[in-house]
Order: C-alpha cells, then structure tokens, then sequence
C-alpha cells in the first residue's frame, strides 16, 4: 500500500486518455483478466483508478428464462455460474417452491445439502486454483484442478452429470444416492483432508505468498458492509453472516457446523477463508452421509403426477422421471424470493408469476456481481502486481457476474 | 608457408570451441535438455505428465526442438509504431552478448592457452551484465504499454540486484588472489572448494542468477498474469524463440562461473594436461555436469515459489542480498589475514 492517498472522486473524474497516468487496458484478452476488461489508471507503479468494464459472457439468462417454461430456466442458470451450478439450480428451485407451495421431503433436503457441499469444495478449489496461477504458482493450479475430480466423480455418481448437474427440481431431487455412495465419498474426503495438509506447505505456508497476500487488498469491516460485499470476501472482512446458518435452507438447520470469520479481510484472509470452509464442507458431508434420513425424495404431489411406468421406475431405480405436469408447471401468480449460500457468496433470487406459463418476471444477483467493488475500491493505491493478488483472492468468475 | 599451420590449428581450434563444445551446440543440447528437464519436473511435482506428444518413447524429450522448428517457420510480424531497427536488433544483440560471456569462461586447462587473457573473470561478468541493457531496448523498442512496463521493472531489477552480483564474484576475486578462472580452479584443487570457503558469496551468487534468468520467484518481468509476455509480448517467430533462450544461456553462463568459482571446476579430473582430451573434453564434462546440477536445482524452484512483487524484489535485493554479499567480502578478506 503506497503513502500516497488517492481520492475516489477525483479518480472518477480521470479520462482514458489521460496525459499524466498510463492507461492499461487488461483484458479482454489478456491471460491475467479473465473474460472481462479491466482499464487501469498507472501513476508509475500505482494504481489510481481501475475501472472494470464487464459484459463481456452476458448471456441474457434471464431474457431467456422469461421466454420458457419454468422448469427450462433450471439448465439456463446453471450454466452461468459453471464452477458452482447446484447453488444456481438450488436458489432457482427453492423461490419456484415458494411459489408452488410445496415442500421436499427430508431425504431431498439432505441431499440437496450434500450435493451442494461437495460443489462448493470444487468452487473453493476452482477459486484457489485461479489465485494460484494469478501469483505465479502453476503446481497450485494445477493441484487444485486436479483435486476437484474426485469431487467431479462423486457428483457424476450421484446427478450423472459432472458440471451441469440440473439435479434439483421443484419438489425434490432427481436421482437418490446410489448404493456404495457413502464408502467412495469417505475415501475422497480422506484424500482431501490429505491434500489440504499439502497445500498449507506449498501454498498456504509459503512465505512468497505470505509476502504478496498479508496486508493487500485489505476490505474494511464497514466497507464491506456497506459497499454489499458477500459471502467468503464478507466473511473474511470480520463479518458473521452467513445464509446457511441466518436463513437455513435445506438441510441446513439439522446440520452442525461452524462459519469461519477472519479478521484483517486482506487476500490472506480470503484464501485461508477458503480452505477452512472446505474443511467445513467436509465435516458437513460426513454428517449428511450419517444422518440421512430413509424415505422418498419427491414431494407427495410431485409423485402423485407419476404415471405407473414412472413409478415403477422411480420404484426400481429410485429416479424421478419429469411427468407431464413438470413441463406444463403454472405457480399461482404471486411473487418469490430466496437466499442461497453459493461458494462465492449469495444468490438473491426474484420471480414474479402471473400464472402463466413462463415466468413474469426473473431477476438475480450473483455473488461475483456483489464482489465487484473490490476492484474499484480496494485495488486503488496499490502496485500494478497486486491487482492480479486482489482479483485472484474475491474468486471472481465473469460469467457469474455478467449473467 | 609451414609457419602458418599452428596459426590455422589454433584458429580451428578456437572456432570448435565456440560453435561445438563448450560453445553453441552444447548449450542447444543442453538448453532443449533443460528445458525438458524443468517441464517434466513440474509434471512431477503437479501430477501431470508434462510434454509427450512429440517423441512419446524418449518421454517428449524432443517437443523443444518441435517448438524451435515452429518458432523458425512462423512469420515474423514487426509493429507498425515499433522502432523497427532496434526492434529487430536487439533480442539478437541480448543472444549474442550472453553468449559471448562463454568464451571467457574457460572449462579446462587446456584452453587458457587458446584465449591467453590475465582478467576472464572480469570479462565474463562484464559481458553478462551488458545483456539485461538489451532488454531494455527490447522492451522500449515494442511500442507496447506491457513490453514497457516490462523493461521498467528490468532496469529497476538490473540496478538492484548489479552491486550484489559483482560484491559476489569480487569477494572471491579477493579470496583467490586472481582475475583468472584457471588460477581461480588450482587454489581450490590445492585447498578446499569455495562453497566451503565463502558460502555467503555462494548464496549471494545464486540468488542474483535466479533473478537474472528470470527463474520463480523473480520471475517479475514476464509476470504473464500483469505483462502478458513482459518484454516480449510483441515478438514472435524465431525472434520470441531467442528471447525465450536467452535466459537459459544466461543460466548455462552463470551455472558454469558458479561451478568454477564455487564447486572446484573440473576437480576430480586433472589440474593441468595436455591434448584435447585430457586438456579439454574430460574437464569440460565434469564442469558442464556441475553447471547442469546447478540448472536442474534453480529449475525445480518454479514447481514451488509463486513470484514476489517489484518493490519486494529491489528492496530484499538493497537490504539482504547487498548484505550478504558485503559480508562475503569481509569473510574473503579474513580469510586472507588470516591464511596469510
């Protein structure tokens, strides 16, 4: 952090083709900026202004969700935030519950909570895997996506899909867990608790990464309350919140686990965040595989759409197939919000219904959208080579944000 | 007539040493070996299998000559705004002059009667340090924002981590009582080698060659994730191709100062003899195997450091290096009182 104070008003003032500062234009194509642009204002090494021109993956998500039936937003979401799409399809699903008025058994509640778990491990590695190569370190990247496979062939296990999952619909889950679930998933939470260690020695412990993260991209506790800050990057600036625990859904308020809350919401902090938060994850999943309740994982209305083929077949191979009614779904008109904890941060959903049968309206935020104010407030006054440290350490993924 | 033959096996002589061994093919072979070596070994490291396609028995050893066939093949684009001349230039300029700096270092007794010079030492470490002023004119010369900002941090590097360097090598110029690499290697053959003696110039030493060469965690001038490719992100063609060599010659240059100066030379085998193969081949492959270990291990670094920020690079170079190697001289001057 330089001595030097650069004041945010007048550095909104700064026109691109200014004499005095040297203008980069970081992105789109640029190996350190993602799918997005990133105009920076150099006072020699200085950052004066950085100004993030996103829009780039814009994919008109909720255009298109507004255009089709209710159940065809489901893949449409997901395919936004692609690291992390059950928290897509789970935040979209719960709000279409709201409004339908119908309420998953418990064994779906679990395992929601489950596949949700394990998502948010490969996001949380997806994200410090990104932050690796961002400072340098290509064995962390390629650490981290190597260790989400495991994780990738669990969920393929269970939804048979390995990124795009669509396992949660309205009413309940698509799929029940299949048997020698639970002996695989202990031995892929055995590895990772192994691998963890590993990377608190070359990644977490490394005194390189300990000099370009302690004291950069420091977020005040008010400024990140203020500026709408979520999820991991709130968490780390010393906030306690968390949706999970304030606004339980799922499976959530039966589950034990604590929220790991950092104090100086530097980049250090944000990625320490990250790996405690998948030792959470992990202590989570084992309880889910404990505790699980016996029982059906469809509602009782959904089921009773069923025609006997389905039934036989939901019988047999404990899989939902859609009936009739799932395409041709008609909530009450009425409006619906929900929460959802995703790996970066909160998913805020709004669906209006008019009872026709597309939705009325479809409005949401997601986490990196909310995150964005780390590049315009937090970057400024620091070195050209910590903006990379800032960017890596939110886990900010474009398309997320564009939507 | 017949007075002009030693001339003529002297010249053929000298010119074998600079084209094949130590010279030129030697560092293509070792350069394509160690840039093999250091891909594999990050494979290793980051469970992957690392280069494969090309050569698949010989485990893709020959995928850097594939990338140099391609490099050699593609077209070479000038900007239109760049300096054209200096742009064209000057990465040969920084090629030549790091390999220059390999004709002063001797790799056996034999050949410090092919280049009869008093100072070696001094002419080696000159002629690497004119190098990184290349880059510069690389950068400077690109019109680009990135190869600019690119040689920016080269000229701050280059400054800081100068005194450092030259302390090191003066701190054993001290020690040895001499500016030449054989007298250098026969005052360790009669005592012990220099790591023991000056471990401090050792360290120092290594620390500046891992930032020269761009090695992690200095690797700050091609920060791919801020500069795109640094200096040379509008090169291409065979010009990116020497631009991207350039460091591993410069490795291979300070790897073989470093087993000199530090690891005994060629030890093991004779101090002085005659002929080429005794005089030359054989010490020359133990020094080359030594400068190779000393390759292999700054190689394996980039499987573990990530990279330091500018400022923190210059201020360790000013604060710890700068004290290190002044410290190593101190060491070398006591050590002279008192073996003396």
């Amino acid at each position: 952090m330089s001595e030097k104070v650069y004041n945010l008003e007048e550095a909104a003032t700064l026109s691109p083709s200014g004499e005095k500062y040297i203008v980069l234009q970081i992105g789109p194509s640029h190996p350190g900026s993602g799918h997005m642009r990133l105009v920076v204002w150099l006072d020699g090494d200085i950052i004066v202004k950085v100004d993030p021109d996103i829009g780039f993956v814009h994919r008109t998500s909720e255009w298109l969700s507004e255009r089709r039936e209710w159940i065809k937003a489901v893949p449409i979401v997901e395919r936004i935030m692609l690291p992390d799409t059950i928290h897509a399809n789970l935040s979209y699903v719960l709000a279409v519950e709201k409004l339908l008025g119908i309420e998953p058994p418990p064994r779906a509640q679990y395992l929601r909570s489950l596949a949700a778990e394990i998502n948010r491990i490969t996001s949380h590695l997806y994200g410090i895997g990104i932050f690796g190569i961002f400072l340098g370190s290509s064995t962390v990247y390629m650490w981290a996506f190597g260790d989400r496979e495991p994780f990738l062939d669990l969920m393929e296990m269970l939804t048979g899909a390995r990124i795009t999952y669509s396992y949660i619909i309205p009413g309940g889950v698509r799929w029940d867990m299949p048997n020698g679930f639970k002996e695989r998933a202990e031995t892929v939470l055995q590895y990772m608790e192994r691998r963890l260690k590993d990377y608190e020695d070359i990644w977490v412990k490394n005194p390189v990464v300990q000099a370009r993260t302690i004291n950069v991209g420091v977020m005040k506790r008010e400024d990140a309350i203020s500026l709408g800050v979520v999820g991991p990057n709130l968490r780390a600036s010393g906030v306690y919140y968390d949706t999970r625990k304030h606004k339980p859904y799922a499976a959530y308020k039966d589950l034990d686990f604590e929220v790991p809350v950092m104090k100086n919401g530097d980049a250090y902090d944000r990625l320490l965040i990250r790996v405690e938060e998948i030792k959470q994850s992990i202590r989570m999943i084992r309880q889910i595989l404990k505790d699980i309740p016996e029982g059906k994982i469809i509602a009782d209305n959904i089921y009773n759409q069923l025609n006997p083929v389905m039934k036989k077949v939901y019988e047999e191979k404990r899989r939902v197939m859609f009936p009739a009614y799932m395409i041709h779904l008609r909530p009450p008109p009425g409006e619906a919000t929900s929460m959802v904890e995703a790996g970066r941060g909160e998913i805020f959903f709004y669906i209006k219904s008019t009872g026709d049968k597309y939705p009325y309206r479809f409005r949401w935020v997601t986490p990196s959208f909310r995150n964005l104010p780390f590049f315009t407030h937090v970057a400024v006054g620091h070195r050209l080579a910590d903006l990379p440290a800032i960017y890596g350490s939110i886990d900010y993924f474009p398309p997320e944000a564009d939507r | 007539m017949m007075e002009l033959i030693p001339l003529i096996i002297w010249l053929i002589q000298d010119l074998l040493y600079i084209v094949v061994f130590p010279g030129l093919v030697t560092i293509l072979v070792l350069a394509i070996v160690i840039i093999w070596l250091e891909r594999k070994i990050a494979a290793k490291v980051q469970m992957r299998f690392g280069p494969l396609w090309v050569s698949k028995r010989i485990g893709g050893a020959l995928q850097s000559v594939a990338d140099l066939l391609r490099f050699s093949f593609q077209e070479f684009i000038v900007p239109e705004k760049s300096d054209r001349w200096a742009f064209i230039v000057a990465p040969g300029l920084m090629f030549a002059f790091s390999m220059i700096s390999l004709i002063f270092i001797p790799v056996g007794p034999y050949y410090s009667y092919l280049f009869p010079s008093y100072y070696t030492i001094l002419f080696s470490v000159g002629m690497i340090i004119i190098t990184p002023i290349f880059a510069i004119l690389v950068g400077w010369s690109s019109d680009n924002k990135f190869s600019f900002i690119g040689a920016l941090r080269e000229a701050f590097l280059l400054i800081s981590y100068e005194v450092p360097f030259l302390l090191s090598v003066a701190s054993m110029i001290v020690l040895y009582r001499t500016f030449n690499y054989v007298d250098a290697v026969a005052y360790q053959f009669r005592g012990l080698p220099g790591l023991v003696l000056n471990p401090l110039a050792a360290l120092t030493l290594l620390i500046v060659m891992i930032r020269t060469t761009g090695r992690f965690p200095f690797d700050i001038t091609e920060a791919d994730s801020e500069l795109v490719m640094g200096l040379f992100t509008e090169y291409s063609a065979l010009f990116f191709g020497i631009g991207m060599a350039t460091p591993y010659v410069e490795l291979y240059a300070f790897s073989l100062i470093f087993s000199l100066l530090f690891l005994g030379g060629w030890w093991p085998a004779p101090l002085y003899a005659h002929g080429p193969i005794m005089g030359l081949i054989i010490p020359g492959i133990v020094v080359v195997v030594k400068a190779f270990i000393v390759m292999a291990l700054l190689v394996f670094l980039r499987a573990v450091y990530p990279r330091y920020r500018l400022d923190q690079a210059i201020r360790s170079g000013w604060s710890y290096v700068l004290l290190l190697s002044v410290l190593s001289v101190l060491l070398s001057f006591g050590e002279v009182m008192l073996l003396r």
